[in-house]
């Protein structure tokens, strides 16, 4: 089955007066498969919602093709629009309509029925505050009543920008039941930014991170997790004095290995097995006090990808995130990162 | 179709709407109101007998002066006498100018005004009109620029991607609106005015060629108001703000003509009013205007005129209007919604 989103190579540069221009895309490429949640990640600036507004055709691009259910968007945006329902950036609303009657304008203007606007309202859960005026709205209802607006189509693609942004605790499990329920269960295809990145891990199915205007990797987010852990195990000693002894057997019974003290436990990447690491210090006369396997999440991966780890007494600037090479020099779907200076990775 | 009939439903369930529209109607009630405290068909007999009293009053005491030539002795008359023709002249000339000519009638003392429909309702309609048609303006503007500064153009942008069909309905919607309520207040001002008139004034003849000057006089100035509605949408939409637009409107209307007032002047150009934008919105209403330039005027000759008719007025207002349209047009198809 043909991509629902084809993203290639889009370009967006903003010109600044006494400037340098700004590159918010920079030859992003982004696909997303049908009847999937798909996240899209990255750190601020780094084009998410320039993305999202492109393929909607609120902004124009300097370059690249955009391309929904097959059809070449903006130009075609007419046809399709009917099949997408989104939610770019914060919701806002006419403050002093109600959520119903807001609901209702976009449905007449589109030709939707009115019941559908009580079905969206019971959906995301607004049906008792549906006659109060939006000014009154906290910011998670206002985030309801977007989604119901994206809703009211019966979307084949919903596109959600920061979907649980001021939701509660059971507000955001609600979302993530209804997205999850909407994409497995009636076959719409979800497209989520968000930077709630446990949420991410929880409820996307597969993802796309991008830094500075490009992709730097995507895939099922159980993969690219795996595939950028390093299997890394840390390692305690009784006695501190014992860690740069244990540096020195383990380095030297396996080539490849490394091992680095870091707060007072060793760190080792590179080790067959966890065993193996327990009798090479015993032979060496080193007896340990604790072996973990290190394994990483989503935000670990998601730091280490876009080079926006914090570092201790430094705050990581907007636009400060590693630059990707130009997709020619790209190979395979996982690419090389360059670190920005200053930023550790 | 749908999307007219949402724009529609928009505009008049928004706050604003509701106020300028009671506002607009209690103007007209406020107008009414006045003419008809103020006309009258004639005084009442309790009116005629006060006036008569006042003006039996008067002529007293004028005959009191005339007869007693010790009248402005007293202290209450000092000033009087402090006036330095007051020596040089007889007792009746100088009852004649410190108390009044003699032979007061009651007419002398009655104020009469006489609210007459067919020669005075025309103005008063057109006023009624222009105020309605600023505040359509406005009106107008704001629905534009609260729909960007909501985010509410964004998401029915999302929804309605094509922005020449949106850009144009909302245009429509927001003329049909304001020549709708134009429309609807001149004639509830029709009315109460006619009421007026049929109770405490006099109708006055409205023949075919009233109704004619009439219908042609008001059916220019609603065109006018329809044309200052588009004027204010296309003003946010160019701003993408109420109050740029109202800023814009309100900056020519205290400022900028004035400017150009100057600007004329210190130029001493011929005809330094054609510079103004009143002047053409006169002759537009008008249907004619004629300037005079009194440089050229001298003994031998009269002075130079310029005549503006409606046809010219109209190339030019319609121009300035199309103008900010078209640019407003482009900007919305060009410009990025962020």
């Amino acid at each position: 089955m043909p991509p629902i989103i084809e993203i290639s190579g889009l370009r967006k540069t903003y010109s600044r007066a006494f400037r340098q221009p700004h590159h918010a895309l920079d030859g992003l490429d982004l696909e997303v498969a049908a009847g999937q949640v798909h996240g899209f990640l990255g750190p601020n600036g780094s084009g998410k919602t320039t993305t999202l507004r492109a393929l909607l055709g609120l902004i124009r691009v300097d370059g690249g093709t955009m391309k929904v259910f097959g059809e070449e968007v903006p130009h075609r945006l007419p046809q399709v629009v009917s099949r997408i329902g989104a939610v770019v950036e914060s919701p806002q609303f006419f403050k002093h309509f109600s959520g119903r009657l807001t609901l209702q304008l976009l449905a007449e203007s589109a030709g939707v029925s009115k019941s559908r606007v009580e079905e969206v309202l019971e959906q995301v859960g607004l049906i008792e505050a549906a006659k109060a005026s939006v000014k009154g709205y906290s910011l998670g209802m206002r985030q309801r009543l977007a989604v119901a607006q994206a809703l009211l189509k019966q979307p084949q693609l919903l596109i959600l920008d920061e979907p649980a942004n001021g939701l509660d605790p059971a507000g955001i499990h609600h979302m993530r039941e209804l997205l999850q329920w909407l994409a497995h269960s009636q076959g719409v295809t979800v497209v989520v930014s968000s930077h709630l990145l446990s949420e991410v891990q929880q409820l996307c199915d597969s993802m796309t991170i991008v830094s500075r205007g490009r992709r730097i990797v995507d895939g099922k987010v159980a993969d690219i997790i795996a595939g950028h852990s390093s299997a890394s195990l840390s390692v305690r000693f009784p006695d501190a004095a014992s860690l740069p002894e244990a540096v020195e057997a383990l380095t030297g019974a396996e080539s490849g290995l490394t091992a680095v003290v870091d707060r007072g436990r060793l760190v080792v990447a590179g080790a067959p097995e966890p065993a193996w690491v327990t009798k090479t210090l015993a032979d060496a006369g080193i007896y340990l006090s604790e072996l973990r396997t290190e394994t990483k999440n989503l935000e670990s991966v998601f730091l280490e990808l876009t080079g926006t780890a914090p570092v201790p007494g430094r705050t990581v600037q907007i636009g400060q995130s590693v630059e990707v090479p130009p997709p020619a020099a790209q190979g395979g779907v996982a690419v090389d990162v360059e670190v920005e200076e200053g930023v550790q990775r | 179709m749908n999307l007219f009939k949402s724009e529609l439903r928009r505009i008049l369930r928004r706050r604003l709407t509701l106020i300028f529209g009671i506002v607009m109607v209690v103007g007209v009630f406020a107008v009414a109101t006045v003419y008809g405290f103020s006309s009258s068909t004639g005084p009442s007999e309790d009116d005629l007998a006060q006036a008569q009293a006042q003006a039996d009053e008067m002529n007293a005491e004028f005959d009191e002066c005339v007869a007693d030539e010790e009248f402005f002795d007293s202290p209450e008359w000092e000033w009087a006498q402090e006036d330095p023709s007051f020596e040089g002249m007889s007792q009746e000339d100088r009852c004649d100018m410190f108390i009044g000519s003699y032979d007061y009638t009651a007419e002398d003392f009655l104020w009469t005004y006489t609210f007459v429909f067919a020669e005075e309702s025309l103005l008063v309609l057109v006023g009624i009109a222009i105020v309605a048609g600023l505040v359509l303006m406005l009106l107008s503007s704001s629905a534009i620029g609260a729909e960007w500064s909501s985010g509410g153009m964004s998401n029915l942008l999302v929804w309605h991607p094509n922005r020449m069909r949106v850009w144009g309905v909302k245009l429509g919607a927001a003329c049909v609106v304001c020549g709708a309520a134009v429309l609807a207040l001149l004639a509830l001002a029709f009315g109460l005015l006619y009421l007026v008139a049929a109770t405490r004034g006099e109708i006055g003849t409205l023949d075919s060629v009233w109704w004619g000057d009439a219908l042609e006089t008001l059916g220019r100035t609603v065109v006018l108001t329809v044309g200052m509605t588009v004027l204010g949408a296309s003003l946010a939409m160019l701003g993408r703000h109420t109050a740029i637009a109202g800023g814009v409107i309100a900056g020519y209307l205290v400022v900028g003509d004035m400017l150009v007032g100057i600007a004329g002047m210190a130029l001493k150009m011929p005809f330094p009013d054609r510079l103004s934008l009143y002047t053409w919105v006169m002759a537009w209403i008008e249907g004619r205007m004629e300037l005079y330039d009194q440089t050229s005027e001298s003994i031998d000759s009269m002075p130079d005129v310029m005549v503006i008719t409606a046809t010219d007025a109209g190339l030019l207002l319609g121009g300035i209007i199309l103008g900010f349209a078209l640019l407003a047009t482009w900007a919305f198809q060009r410009r990025d919604v962020t």
